[in-house]
C-alpha cells in the first residue's frame, strides 16, 4: 500500500524536488535517500513501524496474524489495508483462536486494538487471549512438537525415496522475535500487557437502545454506528497519515466477531431474500474503503453456514481481500474417519488478494489441515487426500 | 436384553443430563414435530423447575392459561408467573394489566429484577414470536436474557437464568432455526420409534467442544419426567456371509510373497544410492593397480600434429 508514503510526504517531495532543481540547474529527477535536502522530511523513507515488514514479493507492508504459518501461506503475512474474512466452522470453536491470536499479536507489538462484537464485551474478549510462547522456549517447545509427531509416522521408513522422508511437513520461515510469535492457548495473557496497550471497544448492546423500530435504510443501524465508531478511531489517532508531523506510526488492527449473525441486527442468516440483504455487502465495502486509506488491518469472523442466500456469500467473498474456511471435523462422518484422525479440521483458502499484482501469492498446497494441540495450533499439509 | 456395567455406568451419567439441562443457564431449545410434541416436555421441566424453588416465569403465547396450568397441582400453579399473551395478543382491550411492549417487553422486565435467585422463563412458543416479531430483534433479546449474568451493568449479582423455548421446526425453514440454535446453549431435538420417545440432546459449552446424547424418557400424567433405558434394538442383519471374501492372489502365476529369509535379505541390502560407511572408504582409499589413467589417441589422416600454438600469429 503506497498510502505510507503519499499521505505524509507527498507535499514535502514535490516541494524538495522544485527547491533543488532551482538551485543545481542540472536535473530536476531527484535521489531518493535520507540526504538534508532543505525539507524536514526528506523524501519519503522506510516506515519503519513494529511489527509490520515488507513482502519480499511485491513490497507491501505486512503484519502477521497471529499464527506463523497462516501468515507462510498468505504469502508472508496480511497486507496493511486489507481484510482477513474467516468463515467460521460450524460450533464456532476453532475460530475464535485465530481472532484472538490476531489481537494477541496486535498486543506484543505495541499496536492499538480495535474490538467490535455483538455477543461478548469486548474487555471479556482481551481477557481471553491467549499468552505468547517468550523466545528462549518458544522455538524448543515448537520442536518438542513436531518432533513429537513425527515419531508415529517415521515408522515406516523409507528406503527408495528416502528423500521425502527429510521434508518438513510444513515450511515455516524463520521467525524473529519482531514478526510472529506463537501463542500458547492454554493459558491467559498477562494483565500487564492488556493494560499496557491501547485498546478501543465496540460491544452492540450498549451502542444501540433496544428498540423495536428500525428505520428503514440501506444499512442496518448496528452496522452504521461500527463504521462511524472505526472512523472516528481512525481520525482522531491519526492512522490515516492527516497529521504527517507524528514522529512513531503505528498500526490499528479492527477485529470484528460473528459479523453478520443475527445479533447484529442483519437477517442474511435467517432469511433468503430479507429486506436488508445488501446491508452487509455495503458494510465491506465501505469498511475497505476506509482501510484502504489508513494504517489498519482486519480480521472478520463470520458464520457464512448460517447464510441462506448462497449468492451473498459469493458476494461476500469477492468484496473481501483474504478469505479462510474452518471446517471442524466434529459432528461430522469425518470425526470417527480414520484418515483424520490427527487432525481437528480443515482450512480452505478460499482467496489471496492480488495486490499491485496481476497474479496472487498461492502457495503450492491445497490439502490443508489443522490441529489444535494443548498449546499450539498448527497447519499442516494434508497428505492423505 | 441385559446391559453390562460399563453400559449402565454410562446409561446412569446419561439419566442426569436431561435432569441437569436447567442448570447450565442460557437459551434451551425444545424442537418438537407434529409426531412428537414438545409441550409436554416442556411443562415438566417447568415443573421441575418450580419444584427446586426457582422463579418460574411463562409467556404463554400459543395456548390459553386454562389449557397450560392443566395437569399442575396446586402448589405448583400458585409458583408460576404467567404472562398471557394469548388472550388478546394486540392488546385491543386495553386493560391496565396489559404488559406494555409485547412479549419482548415482558422479556426485559422480567429481567430488570431485583432479587438475585435463579430464574426460570418458558417461552410458549418461539413459533409463535418468530411468527409475529422479526428474527434479528428475537434473536437480539434472547441473547441478551440468557446472557444476563455475565452482564456488568448492574450493581449486584443476578442468579443465572434459562430461557426454555418451544419451536416447532416445521413451521420455519432452516434460517431462522439455524440462527436461533447457533445461539442456544442447549438443543434437544424430539424424536423417538414405536411409541417411545427420545430427547437428543446437544449441550454448547463455549469454547468446548460440544457433546449430544440421546435419552428415552416418558412423562406421567402429572407431569413428572420418567428416563428410560431405550427400547431393545434388534441387530442389523449384515449382508449374507454366504461368500467369502475373495483373496486376488491365490491362483498366480509369481509369488508375491516374501518367506521370512527372503524378507530379511530385502531389508539389509543396500541400495546403489545409499551412502554408507563402506562405500565412504571405497572411494576415499586409493585404488590399488592403477596409479595414474591414460590416455591412448590413434591420430586420422586429417589430424594436424603441429606442437606450436596457433595463437602465435595472433598480432594484439
Amino acid at each position: 500500500m503506497a498510502a505510507v508514503a503519499t499521505c505524509g510526504s507527498g507535499a514535502g517531495t514535490t516541494g524538495s524536488a522544485v527547491a533543488t532543481a532551482s538551485k543545481s540547474n542540472v536535473t530536476s529527477f531527484q535521489r531518493r535517500g535520507p540526504r538534508a535536502s532543505g525539507t524536514n522530511d526528506s523524501g519519503p523513507r522506510l516506515v519503519s513501524i513494529a511489527g509490520t515488514r515488507p513482502s519480499v514479493r511485491n513490497g507491501q507492508l505486512l503484519v502477521s496474524t497471529g499464527l506463523p504459518a497462516l501468515d507462510q501461506l498468505l504469502g508472508g503475512g496480511l497486507a496493511i489495508g486489507t481484510v482477513l474474512l474467516i468463515e467460521e466452522d460450524k460450533y464456532n470453536i476453532y475460530s475464535p483462536l485465530l481472532f484472538k491470536c490476531f489481537l494477541a499479536e496486535g498486543i506484543v507489538n505495541g499496536h492499538t486494538l480495535l474490538v467490535a462484537s455483538a455477543k461478548e464485551d469486548p474487555a471479556n474478549i482481551l481477557q481471553e487471549l491467549p499468552a505468547p510462547l517468550l523466545d528462549d522456549n518458544s522455538k524448543k517447545e515448537f520442536d518438542e512438537d513436531v518432533y513429537n509427531h513425527k515419531t508415529p509416522e517415521s515408522n515406516i521408513k523409507m528406503k527408495i525415496a528416502w528423500r521425502y522422508q527429510l521434508l518438513p511437513k510444513m515450511e515455516i520461515g524463520p521467525v524473529s522475535s519482531r514478526f510472529g510469535h506463537y501463542y500458547d492457548a492454554s493459558k491467559r495473557i498477562p494483565q500487564e500487557l492488556i493494560e499496557a496497550s491501547n485498546w478501543h471497544g465496540f460491544f452492540l448492546p450498549e451502542k444501540i437502545s433496544s428498540t423495536l423500530k428500525v428505520e428503514p435504510c440501506s444499512l442496518t443501524p448496528g452496522y452504521i454506528k461500527l463504521l462511524q465508531f472505526i472512523q472516528n478511531i481512525i481520525y482522531e489517532e491519526r492512522f490515516d497519515g492527516s497529521n504527517p508531523q507524528k514522529k512513531q506510526r503505528n498500526v490499528l488492527r479492527i477485529g470484528i466477531q460473528n459479523l453478520g449473525s443475527p445479533l447484529w441486527g442483519d437477517d442474511i442468516c435467517c432469511a433468503e431474500n430479507g429486506s436488508n440483504s445488501h446491508s452487509l455487502t455495503k458494510f465491506l465495502y465501505v469498511l475497505r474503503g476506509l482501510l484502504r486509506t489508513s494504517l489498519s488491518a482486519c480480521i472478520i469472523t463470520m458464520p457464512t453456514h448460517l447464510i441462506q442466500n448462497k449468492a451473498i456469500i459469493a458476494r461476500i467473498t469477492n468484496l473481501s481481500d483474504t478469505v479462510i474456511g474452518l471446517e471442524s471435523f466434529i459432528g461430522s462422518e469425518r470425526e470417527t474417519n480414520p484418515l483424520y484422525k490427527d487432525y481437528h479440521g480443515l482450512i480452505h483458502i478460499r482467496q489471496i488478494p492480488r495486490l499491485n499484482n496481476l497474479i496472487c501469492d498461492e502457495s503450492d498446497v491445497k490439502d490443508l489441515a489443522f490441529k489444535l494441540k494443548r498449546k499450539l495450533f498448527t497447519i499442516e499439509v494434508d497428505f492423505i487426500s | 436384553v441385559t446391559l453390562s456395567e460399563g453400559a449402565r455406568a454410562g446409561i446412569g451419567r446419561e439419566l442426569g443430563m436431561l435432569d441437569s439441562l436447567l442448570s447450565f443457564g442460557g437459551l434451551v431449545l425444545l424442537r418438537d414435530s407434529v409426531e412428537w410434541e414438545g409441550r409436554s416436555l416442556l411443562k415438566a421441566l417447568v415443573k421441575k423447575s418450580a419444584l427446586c424453588g426457582e422463579q418460574v416465569h411463562i409467556l404463554g403465547c400459543e395456548v390459553s392459561e386454562e389449557e397450560f396450568r392443566e395437569g399442575f397441582d396446586s402448589d405448583i400453579n400458585n409458583r408460576l408467573v404467567y404472562h398471557d399473551f394469548f388472550r388478546d395478543p394486540l392488546n385491543w382491550s386495553k386493560t391496565e394489566e396489559a404488559l406494555p411492549g409485547g412479549p419482548l417487553g415482558a422479556l426485559r422486565a422480567i429481567c430488570k429484577r431485583t432479587d438475585p435467585g435463579p430464574i426460570t422463563i418458558a417461552l410458549d412458543s418461539l413459533s409463535w414470536l418468530l411468527l409475529h416479531l422479526p428474527c434479528t430483534t428475537l434473536c437480539q433479546a434472547l441473547h441478551a436474557v440468557s446472557h444476563q449474568d455475565s452482564c456488568p451493568g448492574d450493581s449486584f449479582p443476578v442468579g443465572k437464568v434459562s430461557v426454555l423455548g418451544l419451536l416447532h421446526e416445521e413451521l420455519h425453514g432452516p434460517g431462522p432455526v439455524g440462527a436461533l440454535s447457533s445461539l442456544a446453549q442447549t438443543e434437544v431435538t424430539l424424536g423417538g420409534t414405536k411409541g417411545q420417545a427420545s430427547a437428543h440432546i446437544l449441550c454448547r459449552r463455549p469454547r468446548q467442544r460440544p457433546t449430544d446424547q440421546t435419552q428415552w424418557f416418558s412423562i406421567f400424567p402429572d407431569f413428572s419426567l420418567d428416563l428410560q433405558e431405550g427400547p431393545s434394538v434388534e441387530s442389523q442383519p449384515y449382508s449374507d456371509p454366504h461368500i467369502p471374501p475373495v483373496d486376488p492372489t491365490t491362483h498366480l502365476t509369481f509369488n508375491l510373497h516374501l518367506s521370512k529369509k527372503e524378507r530379511e535379505a530385502k531389508d539389509s541390502l543396500i541400495l546403489p544410492f545409499q551412502f554408507s560407511s563402506e562405500k565412504q572408504q571405497a572411494l576415499l582409499r586409493p585404488r590399488p593397480g592403477q596409479a595414474t589413467s591414460h590416455i591412448f589417441y590413434e591420430p586420422d589422416a586429417y589430424d594436424d600434429l603441429d606442437q606450436e600454438d596457433p595463437d602465435d600469429d595472433l598480432d594484439i
